[in-house]
């Protein structure tokens, strides 16, 4: 299936953003998106290239590169691209307590979608996910499209902690913290798995492409 | 070497930042002021990146058992040594047994103490900087408290130096921000565009190192509580539902969901690092082509041929 071209757009003076024009996840836009943030990160010239949902931030030194010929070297590279490969990844499962003390926000999902706690487990971890961007923290993998029954919008006012490993829902997007952080979205579980871990030779348990498969377990796990 | 007597609120090592991890969720962290923190390391005359301490609103109590050249600069702290007033933005000689205290801000918000050669501290990922969320880089990643030792390194160093008139940047409790617009300006109401550049906002005591969540005006983002989320940077400005912005700093996180309105300028940067809780915080519009003259005419002040002070400074 083929992308609709992204749309480079200035952000601030010395970045740009590389914009799929896609309503919610297209898994398709995902996967060019990854592909062109590959390519794009042999370049030294970006200071940073940070691929998400649906853009690719890329940072440029004003000192040395005008916002012109910035954008111009990424549309370049975007024409060069070959057509899309499959993005390939290993397969991790993740232990997850639902509700209860590690999932805070499971009424209000219950109250949104209509569902018993088991529905919510069952349809949340019945299906597996693409890790689709890393980010925010350190470890936080944000994840493919979740069923729509449960989608539910974040928190107007984030909260002041979130516990490293909480499992979180963000509109139709669902993912895990990496680190005790603030944050905004419902929680509705959380994983004993360590995201990140600076004393591990892997610092990162995942990369963006793998599959995340969740596994609904007992709070014996923590 | 440098004992900490008392570590004050918050002090903790920086050097020029991790740049480059941004996709794995690392932000750069590094001096939270760059501007005061390279001129702390060139007047200790070491190379303007060295690994040196960011004291936050103050109270940072420091034993020194050697001598040595330290420098000043950032906000005004009241610093002494021994209770004597010494002067903020210069060197100052040290002897063994000297006692150097900081009290509580007056101006700014991030001290900057740089000795002679650069601490010696052990680099994560290419940096020392400290990133206090995940307890990494710096000193054993946490802030500095009574008890720890500090040494510095044997790198070469040259004699200390003097800032000449006129090159001391000048701090203020009310900070002017010029910047460009983000991705999500556009879903600003009119009104609440122009509140955001005529109206000045407070920093609330939610200021650290990773943000600073200003008080104001209600900004009007629409209903977006459901945005996807997407990529942020030092000196984004993000509006939540609740309207009172978020303005991202060093150690800010990597992505957010919240629509980013606005972006500081390159060049204005280093004054994110003195936002204090408390602080006045006002934002103006920069037009497109001043942004890299503003940006080349700062780095040629500190590093170019007229003034040639930093050698290789750039940010």
């Amino acid at each position: 299936m083929s992308v609709k071209p992204p749309r480079i757009l200035p952000y601030g003076d010395s970045a740009v953003l590389v914009d799929y024009e896609v309503e919610g996840y297209s898994e398709t836009a995902n996967t060019h998106l990854h592909h062109a943030a590959k390519a794009l990160r042999g370049d030294p010239v970006w200071q940073e290239i940070v691929p998400s949902y649906k853009s690719i931030l890329c940072v440029f030194d004003l000192a040395t590169i005008s916002m012109e010929s910035a954008t111009s070297k990424i549309e370049k590279t975007l024409s060069q691209l070959p057509q899309t490969p499959k993005v390939s990844g290993k397969i991790i499962e993740i232990p997850v307590a639902y509700g209860g003390e590690f999932g805070p926000d499971m009424a209000a999902i219950k109250k949104s979608s209509g569902l018993t706690q088991s529905q919510i487990i069952d349809t949340h971890s019945g299906q597996d996910y693409r890790v689709c961007m890393m980010g925010f923290i350190p470890g936080f993998c944000f994840l493919s499209e979740i069923p729509s029954v449960l989608k539910h919008p974040r928190h107007p006012t984030p909260r002041a902690d979130v516990p490293a490993g909480s499992v979180g829902i963000a509109g139709w997007q669902t993912g895990i913290y990496g680190l005790d952080s603030p944050g905004g979205w419902q929680i509705i579980g959380r994983t004993p798995l360590k995201l990140f871990d600076k004393t591990r030779e892997n610092l990162f348990l995942m990369e963006a492409g793998d599959t995340i498969r969740f596994i609904p377990s007992s709070k014996a796990i923590f | 070497m440098i004992e900490v007597l008392n570590g004050g609120t918050r002090a903790t090592i920086q050097d020029a930042g991790r740049p480059g991890y941004r996709h794995v969720g690392i932000p750069q962290s590094g001096a939270a002021d760059k501007l005061s923190f390279a001129l702390a390391n060139w007047m200790a005359g070491n190379r303007w990146d060295a690994p040196a301490i960011e004291c936050a609103l103050g109270g940072l109590h420091l034993r020194f058992t050697e001598s040595t050249t330290i420098a000043l600069a950032g906000a005004e702290m009241w610093a002494q040594i021994n209770g004597q007033n010494v002067k903020n933005f210069s060197a100052i000689p040290v002897a063994s047994g000297d006692i150097l205290t900081l009290s509580f801000v007056r101006d700014g918000c991030r001290a900057y103490i740089a000795i002679s050669g650069g601490l010696k501290i052990p680099e994560f990922m290419g940096s020392a900087s400290t990133y206090l969320p995940a307890e990494f880089g710096g000193y054993e990643g946490r802030a500095l408290r009574a008890g720890d030792k500090l040494s510095a390194s044997n790198r070469p160093r040259e004699a200390p130096r003097k800032i000449p008139t006129g090159y001391t940047p000048r701090l203020s409790r009310h900070i002017v921000l010029r910047t460009r617009t983000a991705p999500e300006w556009k879903q600003l109401s009119k009104p609440s565009q122009r509140h955001l550049f005529v109206s000045p906002f407070i920093a609330t005591p939610a200021t650290d190192r990773m943000g600073s969540r200003l008080r104001g005006d209600r900004i009007d983002s629409g209903n977006t509580l459901s945005m996807t989320s997407s990529p942020l940077l030092p000196g984004t400005l993000q509006v939540p539902p609740d309207g009172q912005p978020i303005l991202i700093l060093a150690d800010g996180h990597c992505t957010g969901g919240y629509p980013r309105v606005l972006q500081v300028i390159r060049a204005d940067l280093w004054l994110l690092g003195q936002i204090a809780p408390g602080s006045q915080v006002s934002f103006r519009r920069c037009f497109k082509d001043d942004a890299p003259e503003i940006l080349a005419s700062r780095n040629s002040f500190y590093s170019g041929d007229y003034g040639g002070m930093i050698e290789g400074f750039a940010f």
